[in-house]
C-alpha cells in the first residue's frame, strides 16, 4: 500500500508538472537558504579558528590604557617582572616614515624587534632570506625584514628583494637599510584584507636611528605563553603583577582567544539571523504546499469519494495525501540541498581565504528532516480533510 | 425463493438541515432482495430512492432500523468497517463511470483489490480476468480517455466484478450512454444475472427497469409496491 501510495503520489505530481514545480520552488529556496547559511557559518568559523589556533592561541597582549590620562608606558622593569612567569616576552617599538626604493615610494611602519621574535612569534614566518641575528641586534645593524606587502610595494619587479637597499625618512632624518628577509604573508581570513607595509628592524637600530624614541618605554607587551602552560593561569598572574606595580586601570589585557570567542559569537548570531530568514522562506514554501494540497484535495474530491466507495479507509486516504505532500517537499529539499552544495563549492572557489568546503552530514540530515517535517506539517490538514470526506458527498461533487 | 441477500426492516433516515429542519427521507422502509435476483429500484425524485441506494451500498447508515447484508447486521457500523464491507460485498457501477483518468484500465479494475490488501501480481491477474469477462481483453492498457463511453462503463463493471461481491449496485448505469450502447451494457447485466449474480439497478427509465425481474417502486420514503416484470419483456430483451 505504501509503495502504491508513493507511486500514485509521483504520478499525481507529474500530472501537474508546472504546478508542482512552482510549489517546489518555495521549499527549494527555503532549504537552500538554511543549508547554505549554516554551512557558510561553519566553514568560516572552522577556517578562522584553525588559523588562530595555528599561531595565536597562546598569546596575550598587554596594552596601555589610553583612556586613562595618568597611564604611562610600560617600562623595562615591568617586562622584567613579567619575565619571571613561564612566558616569552617580545619587546618592540614602532615608528612610521616614508620609505623609498628605486622609484617606489610609500608609507612604511618600522617595527623595532628583539632577535628572538623569530622564535617566539608564531605568526612570523619567512618567505625569503633570514631574520636578524642576536649579534646584528646588539650592534644595531641597518638591516630590515620586510612584510610581504612591503616587498611587493617597494620591489614590484623583483622575485627576491634580499640584498636591496631601502631608505626610510622619518621627519628630517634619512635612514638606510639592507633587506635581509621577507616575511610570509599572514594567510587565510586574518591576512586577506590587511595591507601591512612594514619592516622588522633590530630594536637597537631603531633606538640609535631615532634618538627621540626613549628606551625602555613600551606601548604594548606581547606575551607568548609556552604550550604546556594554561593561558588563563598566566592571565591572572599577569594581572596580579601589573595591578601591584601600576594599578588595574592603567592597562588592558587582550587575548586572541577573547577575539576568537567574539568572532564565534558574531558568526553564530549571523548564522541564526540568516538561518532565521531562510526558515521564513521555508515557512512560506510550506504554506505554498498547504495551499496546493488543499487545491488538490478539492480537485480530486470525486477521486477520493470513489476510492472510499471501493473500500479505502480513512487512514489509507490520509496516507496517500500525506505522502504526496512529503514527496513534494522532499524533492524540493533534495534540489535545494544540491543547489546549496554547488554554491558552497562555487563560493570556496571564488573567495580566496576560504579553502575547504565543510558540509556537515548533520546539516544534510537536518535539511532532509526539515523537508519531511514541512511536508507532514503542511500536508496533514489537507490530507485529514481528504480522509474525512464523506463518500456520498465526494461522489456527488462536480 | 433463495435466501435473502438484503433484508432491510423499518429503515428510517432523518437528515437535519441547517436551521434544525428535519427531512425524513426514509420512513420505515422494508425491503428483502433474494440472492441471484435482478431488481430495479424506481421512484420519482425526492422519493428517498438515492438515500436507499446509499444505505444499501453502505455509503451511509440509517438513523434507525435494521439492515442485514448477506446475513450481517451493518446498520450501526463505523466508517472504516463500512469501507471494508463495501470492499468485500458490494460492486458499485456509477452513472459517470468514475474511473481514475490517469490510470489504465487494468489499474482501475485492480484498485479495489489494492484496498483489500492483495499482492500486486494477484491484483493484476484478477483485473485482467475481469476485463476479459466484460469483453475488453484487448483494451487492458488503455486509459479512460482512449475508451468510448460504453467501454468505460465496461471497465467500471469489471472493477465491480473483480472483488466477487455479494451484490452489484448500479446507479443509472446507462444515464451517460447513447441508447444503443446502453442496450449493450444492459445485455451485459442480463448475462451477469444469468450467471447467478445479484444485480440491483437504480433507474428512472422504464426501458432499463424492464430488463429486470422485479421493480421496487419507492414513494415518500417507503416501498410503494413491487412489480414482477413479465417474462415477455425479458425475452424481447
Amino acid at each position: 500500500m505504501l509503495t502504491e501510495n508513493i507511486r500514485s503520489a509521483i504520478e499525481a505530481l507529474f500530472a501537474n508538472r508546472l504546478r508542482s514545480a512552482l510549489t517546489l520552488l518555495g521549499v527549494v529556496i527555503g532549504v537552500f537558504a538554511v543549508t547554505t547559511t549554516v554551512s557558510m557559518g561553519q566553514i568560516a568559523t572552522a577556517g578562522i579558528t584553525a588559523q588562530i589556533q595555528d599561531f595565536g592561541a597562546q598569546s596575550l597582549f598587554v596594552v596601555v590604557n589610553n583612556d586613562n590620562p595618568r597611564a604611562t608606558r610600560f617600562t623595562g622593569d615591568d617586562i622584567e617582572a613579567l619575565s619571571r612567569l613561564p612566558v616569552d616576552i617580545l619587546r618592540s617599538r614602532s615608528t612610521g616614515g616614508l620609505g623609498r626604493a628605486g622609484n617606489e615610494e610609500a608609507r612604511i611602519t618600522l617595527n623595532g624587534q628583539t632577535a628572538n621574535a623569530v622564535n617566539v612569534d608564531r605568526s612570523l614566518r619567512l618567505a625569503r632570506g633570514r631574520y636578524f641575528s642576536e649579534a646584528e641586534y646588539l650592534r644595531a645593524a641597518p638591516v630590515i625584514v620586510l612584510s610581504a606587502d612591503a616587498a611587493e610595494t617597494f620591489f614590484p619587479d623583483l622575485d627576491n628583494p634580499v640584498g636591496q637597499e631601502i631608505v626610510v625618512q622619518v621627519g628630517q632624518s634619512r635612514t638606510f637599510y639592507t633587506v635581509i628577509g621577507v616575511r610570509e604573508r599572514i594567510g587565510g581570513a586574518l591576512g586577506a584584507f590587511a595591507n601591512d607595509v612594514s619592516g622588522d628592524i633590530p630594536l637597537e637600530t631603531l633606538y640609535s636611528n631615532f634618538p627621540n624614541i626613549r628606551r625602555n618605554e613600551y606601548n604594548v607587551i606581547p606575551i607568548t605563553v609556552r604550550f604546556d602552560v594554561n593561558i588563563s593561569d598566566i592571565e591572572q598572574q599577569v594581572r596580579a603583577i601589573l595591578d601591584r606595580r601600576r594599578g588595574s586601570d592603567t592597562y588592558n589585557l587582550q587575548t586572541i582567544e577573547g577575539a576568537l570567542g567574539l568572532f564565534n559569537t558574531i558568526t553564530l548570531i549571523l548564522q541564526a539571523v540568516l538561518g532565521g530568514i531562510g526558515s521564513i522562506s521555508l515557512l512560506v514554501g510550506g504554506i505554498g504546499i498547504l495551499n496546493i494540497m488543499l487545491v488538490s484535495v478539492t480537485e480530486r474530491t470525486r477521486e477520493i469519494g470513489l476510492r472510499k466507495a471501493l473500500g479505502a479507509k480513512k487512514g489509507t486516504i490520509l496516507q496517500q495525501f500525506l505522502i504526496e505532500a512529503v514527496t513534494l517537499t522532499v524533492i524540493g529539499g533534495v534540489i535545494g540541498l544540491a543547489l546549496s552544495i554547488g554554491s558552497l563549492y562555487l563560493i570556496v572557489a571564488l573567495v580566496p581565504f576560504i579553502d575547504t568546503v565543510i558540509i556537515n552530514p548533520l546539516t544534510i540530515l537536518l535539511a532532509l528532516f526539515v523537508s519531511i517535517a514541512t511536508g507532514v506539517l503542511f500536508g496533514v490538514w489537507p490530507a485529514n480533510r481528504a480522509a474525512n470526506l464523506s463518500p456520498i458527498e465526494a461522489l456527488r461533487y462536480e | 425463493m433463495n435466501e435473502p441477500v438484503i433484508a432491510a426492516a423499518d429503515l428510517r433516515k432523518i437528515y437535519t438541515l441547517e436551521g434544525g429542519l428535519e427531512v425524513h427521507a426514509l420512513r420505515g422502509l422494508n425491503l428483502t432482495i433474494a440472492r441471484g435476483s435482478y431488481t430495479a429500484v424506481m421512484g420519482p425524485s425526492g422519493s428517498g430512492k438515492s438515500t436507499l441506494l446509499q444505505i444499501l451500498g453502505c455509503l451511509d447508515t440509517p438513523t434507525s432500523g435494521s439492515y442485514q447484508l448477506a446475513g450481517q447486521e451493518v446498520s450501526q457500523l463505523a466508517e472504516d468497517a463500512l469501507s471494508e464491507i463495501r470492499n468485500r460485498r458490494i460492486g458499485f457501477i456509477f452513472q459517470a463511470f468514475n474511473l481514475l483518468p490517469r490510470a489504465d484500465a487494468t489499474y482501475n479494475v485492480a484498485l479495489p483489490l489494492l484496498y483489500r490488501g492483495l499482492p500486486a501480481p494477484k491484483r493484476l491477474r484478477q483485473a485482467q480476468e475481469a476485463l476479459k469477462r466484460v469483453g475488453l481483453g484487448d483494451r487492458m492498457d488503455h486509459r479512460p480517455n482512449q475508451l468510448s463511453g460504453g467501454q468505460k462503463q465496461r471497465v467500471a463493471i469489471a472493477r465491480a466484478l473483480v472483488t466477487d461481491p455479494d451484490i452489484l449496485l448500479a446507479d443509472e448505469p446507462t444515464g451517460n450512454l447513447d441508447s444503443k450502447t446502453g442496450e449493450e451494457i444492459l445485455a451485459l447485466f442480463d448475462e451477469l444475472h444469468r450467471e447467478g449474480r445479484t444485480v440491483i439497478v437504480v433507474t428512472h427509465e422504464q426501458e432499463v427497469a424492464d430488463h429486470c425481474q422485479e421493480i421496487v417502486r419507492i414513494r415518500d420514503g417507503v416501498v410503494e409496491k413491487i412489480e414482477a416484470v413479465s417474462a415477455r419483456v425479458l425475452e424481447v430483451a
